[in-house]
Order: structure tokens, then C-alpha cells, then sequence
């Protein structure tokens, strides 16, 4: 396989990246709280390491078998990612809040509706029928995880639940990302893989760099700690527990003469 | 070019459009809300007119919050009930304080993780009464709330007067300084 000087750039800098990436969760403990987003990151360790030696001693085929169904188990990684910052902000008391459940299945359906659409829209030009579903595939996964994490800023204000600070880095770095990917993955349908792939290399040159960026990003926020959290004054706690009483029992009044 | 493509690139210009102004909307509000603090916050109370509320209020409820079952409760008619709450934008008033209490329960979450479980059951009841008092005001909207008012609206001032009578008991407890502004706004 003929690859470039970049494409060894590339790989250095990520696996430098992702090997960095991962001491900061390890050392900073901060695998227990997100265990799949370390397990993410140490995929694309994984994948990186993998990548170069198949690169390296394997034949172009094998190199796209592999590249593929890291890339198919990427995808189900981030989805798993979206659902743990979803869970860390949604559940603050372990379970899904009540407010919110109706709304994630309409997100959810409208996310799927409106990248399907895109998708269907898109006609790469390609000279084989893989390259294409690939092109489409990408962009739909793209597109529904760009929806997911605006969504999640949405229903997160809007239900007036706070993000911590290292899930709303994290969901940052990857919504930042995401929307990024759906531009590239929308001009890798408009340039299409032609016999000349020097324009599909170049769009896949700029999203890994972004990509970097994001992980470089993820280094620096995780490794700093959250701001601490305040003591709760004897005063304020009282007059908390009170209004929450309070509220409650209103509450109960108006169902009851709802009913 | 084809026309599919055109729609394509038009399609995913308006995509990524939409998605950035959303996002930035939507996080521009969440850091004014984690900038806010607990006295800022009850400052934000909206003021409506108590003495209307209280009358309305305590047509059906007495004085301890208990519902009156004695013959002169509940004879305010709709049209009166809806005159002294000040119509869509008293009840706006109303919606907007209970937002207050959704924010006070943002920012103990956000910086109290020791006071999470009072403040989610709090954020939780405000955004149900502040759901009753939005269908109101979409009863409201679409010019049925002369009829909707004995049922939903009524019980629902009831509910806003004994709340915020509490709030300012609670803060007639603290003693604090802002006790007065709070009176005003309340």
C-alpha cells in the first residue's frame, strides 16, 4: 500500500495522542467514571497500532477489511459514548428523569428521520457499490451524532439539569467533531472516489486532524480537575428541604383536584 | 451539476446551520444559568398582584392551605377568576416563577452534588406545575379558558399563592436582607 508522509504523521501524532489520552483517564482515575469512553479511546489505540502494521505486511485488501470493521466498531463505541454522557447527565438519581424520557424518544426518531434524509440525498459518485454505502453510511452516522449531542444541550437546559464538567468537555470535544465530519463526509459525497482520490484523501487528512484537535482537547480538560464543590450552609440546606416539601405538597393539591 | 445535487448541498448547509445555531443558543443559556447565584436567582421572581391572588386563592382554600367546604367558597365565576389573575399574563407571571425554582434546582445540582436528591424532587415538581399552568396558557391561546378556569386554573393560583407565601416564610426565617424585595415581587 502506498502511503504518505502525512499518513505517517497522522498515525504518530494519534498514537501518541491516544496513548497520552489514556494515562491522563487511567492516572487521573477518571476510567471509573467513563469506563466506555476509556474503553473508546483505547480502541483507537488499538486500531491505530493495528493499522500501521497491517499497512506495513498486509495486502490492500486485508487493510480494507480491517479499516472497516474498526470503523463499524468506532461507530458503536461513540454511540455507546453519547449514551454514558446521556446517562451522567439525564440520571441524577440513578434512574432516567421523568421529564425527559418522552423527549428522547422523539430525539431519537427525528435524529434517525433527518440523517436518513440526508443520506438518501446524497449520490457519491463511485466506481464500486461498497464505496458508496460507505460514503452514505458515514455521513448517516455522522449526521445522527452531531444530532445527538445538540440534543443533549437542548434537553439538558431545557429540563434545567447541569452538565458536570468533564461530561460536557467530553461532549464538546465529540459534538464539535461530529458536526466537522458531516461536512467532510458530505464532500466526500460530492467529490466522490473517482479514479483520482487525491480530493477524498485530502477531506479524510482534514477530519483526522480534527479529530487530534478534539483528542488533544480531552487531554487538557481531563486532566484538570472540576471545579470543587461547595459545602452546603446548614441555612441553605433547611430552606431547600422546606421549599421541596413545600412544592411536593402543592403539587399533590393540583392532581388531586385534577382528578 | 444535477438537481439532487443541489438540494444535497443546500439540505446539509441548512443541517449544519440549523445544528450550530441551535447549539450555540442553547449553550450560551446554560452558561448564564451555572453563572447565576442562589440570591440572584429568587431576585428573578416575577412580581404578580397578591392581593388578586390571594382572593382567588382563598375561594377554595383556607388560610393552612385545607380546601373550604363551608357554602361561600367557590363562587367566584370564571370571568372573575380570570379578570384578578391578570388573564394570559398573570398566568405568565405565575409560569415564569415556578422557571425560577427550575434554576434554583439547576444550580444546587451544579454546585451542591451533596443536595441532589432534594434539589432533582424539586426541579421535578416545578416542572410539573409549571406544565399545568402551560396548558392553561394554552387553553388560554386558543380561547377556552373561560371554561378550563374553575378546573385547572383556580387550584393552580391556590397552589402559586400557598408556594410563594412559603418561600416567604422561608426567607423570614433566614432573615435576610432581600425579604423585602421578595415581598414586592411575590
Amino acid at each position: 500500500m502506498h502511503l504518505t508522509g502525512l499518513d505517517f504523521l497522522f498515525w504518530a501524532v494519534g498514537f501518541g495522542e491516544y496513548t497520552t489520552l489514556l494515562l491522563v483517564l487511567l492516572i487521573r482515575r477518571r476510567f471509573r467514571r467513563f469506563p466506555i469512553f476509556t474503553a473508546f479511546i483505547l480502541s483507537n489505540l488499538v486500531r491505530t497500532i493495528a493499522l500501521y502494521f497491517v499497512s506495513v505486511y498486509g495486502t490492500k485488501a486485508s487493510y480494507f477489511y480491517s479499516f472497516w470493521s474498526f470503523g463499524i466498531l468506532d461507530t458503536i463505541l461513540q454511540l455507546s459514548v453519547v449514551y454514558e454522557m446521556y446517562s451522567h447527565t439525564f440520571r441524577p438519581l440513578g434512574a432516567w428523569a421523568r421529564d425527559v424520557r418522552g423527549a428522547f424518544v422523539w430525539l431519537v426518531a427525528i435524529s434517525i428521520a433527518v440523517a436518513a434524509g440526508l443520506s438518501w440525498l446524497a449520490a457519491p459518485h463511485a466506481r464500486l457499490w461498497m464505496q458508496v454505502v460507505v460514503i452514505r453510511g458515514n455521513l448517516f452516522s455522522s449526521a445522527c451524532m452531531s444530532e445527538f449531542f445538540v440534543g443533549m444541550v437542548v434537553l439538558a437546559v431545557k429540563a434545567g439539569l447541569p452538565w458536570k464538567t468533564h461530561v460536557a468537555r467530553i461532549s464538546q470535544g465529540l459534538g464539535v467533531y461530529s458536526i466537522i465530519d458531516v461536512l467532510i463526509e458530505a464532500g466526500h459525497s460530492y467529490f466522490g472516489v473517482g479514479r483520482n482520490t487525491q480530493t477524498y484523501a485530502t477531506l479524510s487528512h482534514i477530519r483526522i486532524a480534527a479529530y487530534l484537535f478534539c483528542v488533544a482537547y480531552w487531554i487538557i480538560m481531563l486532566w484538570r480537575n472540576a471545579p470543587d464543590s461547595r459545602k452546603l450552609s446548614d441555612h441553605m440546606r433547611g430552606q431547600l428541604i422546606q421549599l421541596q416539601a413545600m412544592v411536593d405538597s402543592d403539587l399533590e393539591m393540583i392532581r388531586g383536584r385534577e382528578r | 451539476m444535477s438537481s439532487r445535487t443541489v438540494y444535497f448541498i443546500v439540505a446539509v448547509a441548512i443541517f449544519i446551520l440549523v445544528l450550530i445555531a441551535i447549539a450555540a443558543y442553547y449553550f450560551r443559556r446554560s452558561q448564564n444559568s451555572s453563572q447565576k447565584n442562589w440570591d440572584r436567582l429568587l431576585k428573578r421572581l416575577t412580581a404578580v398582584d397578591r392581593s388578586s391572588i390571594a382572593e382567588v386563592a382563598l375561594d377554595i382554600i383556607d388560610e393552612s392551605g385545607q380546601r373550604r367546604k363551608d357554602e361561600a367558597s367557590a363562587v367566584l365565576e370564571p370571568s372573575e377568576i380570570s379578570k384578578l389573575v391578570g388573564g394570559l399574563e398573570g398566568l405568565e407571571a405565575m409560569e415564569a416563577n415556578c422557571a425560577v425554582l427550575v434554576d434554583l434546582a439547576f444550580y444546587v445540582q451544579q454546585w451542591y452534588p451533596e443536595a441532589i436528591v432534594v434539589a432533582e424532587k424539586l426541579r421535578l415538581s416545578a416542572k410539573e406545575i409549571e406544565w399545568h399552568l402551560g396548558r392553561l396558557r394554552s387553553a388560554q391561546q386558543t380561547g377556552k379558558l373561560e371554561g378550563a378556569f374553575t378546573m385547572y386554573a383556580q387550584p393552580a393560583v391556590a397552589t402559586y399563592y400557598l408556594m410563594t407565601r412559603q418561600v416567604i416564610a422561608l426567607y423570614e426565617e433566614g432573615n435576610l436582607a432581600m425579604l423585602a424585595d421578595l415581598q414586592n415581587a411575590l
